[in-house]
């Protein structure tokens, strides 16, 4: 398992939270809110390697916070 | 298992000061298409960004350093600029806009409130001709600190220079 890190001020919660479910097919997330950052505890399912899906998990998290700080500008 | 840092990661840290945080999420958005791109709070006023090329990029952890801190340059200042002239930008896309709207159509001059007064306004001198507008005054009221642009044409007939 691989604890991921997402302060929320850079990373929405909700982009947080949008990403996991994008990647629920392929890793579990468990997501947790406190001390000004989201938590993200991801374990791949099945053969995939688990430090790759945490990294394009928090990129697709990125993407996610980007966008939706474009979409209120 | 916290994410560990890999022997490929490289961090920069950033100062918000320097390069805002539009200007962060611009240049890693360029990025993350060849490495994963990992943004942090470091301290107060700092940002970290921890970059690992993708196994399908040939750039080195160091190239990308490099390009990502250029890039950010680039950004930072595209929004400086974008800042500078925002006003401009408006105003012209706005005059753009109605522009493109047309013409007032029967009900638009029919909502319009134009009474007998307002009718005959010419803000614009419109329905002042040529002559009037551009008339020279004579030397006299040039040499008294007049406006130039206003000096009356001589009258003709007689004086220095006259044919007759």
């Amino acid at each position: 398992m691989i604890e991921l890190r997402f302060a929320s001020e850079l990373y929405p919660p909700a982009a947080v939270r949008d990403a996991a479910v994008a990647y629920a097919d392929f890793a579990q997330c468990e997501i947790e809110e406190r001390d000004g950052a989201t938590w993200v505890r991801v374990s791949a399912s099945g053969d995939a390697d688990e430090s790759m899906l945490a990294a394009e998990l928090a990129n697709y998290a990125l993407g996610l916070s980007i966008d939706r700080r474009r979409a209120h500008d | 298992m916290k994410q560990a840092a890999n022997p490929s990661d490289v961090v920069l840290e950033l100062e918000e000061g320097l390069y805002s945080l539009d200007a962060i999420y611009g240049t890693a958005y360029v990025f993350i298409d060849r490495c994963y791109v990992l943004l942090d709070r470091s301290g107060p006023g700092r940002i970290s960004v921890r970059l690992r090329p993708k196994a399908e990029t040939s750039a080195t952890a160091e190239d990308l350093m490099g390009e990502f801190e250029n890039e950010l340059l680039g950004q930072a200042w595209r929004r400086l600029l974008v800042e500078e002239n925002r006003k401009l930008v408006e105003t012209v896309t706005t005059h753009a806009l109605a522009g493109a709207a047309g013409p007032p159509g029967l009900d638009d001059l029919l909502d319009m409130d134009i009474d007998d007064q307002a009718a005959f306004d010419d803000p614009l001198g419109i329905a002042v001709s040529w002559e009037d507008k551009y008339k020279k005054r004579d030397k006299a009221s040039v040499d008294a600190g007049d406006d130039p642009s206003q000096a009356t044409p001589p009258k003709s007939g007689g004086g220095e220079g006259s044919s007759e």
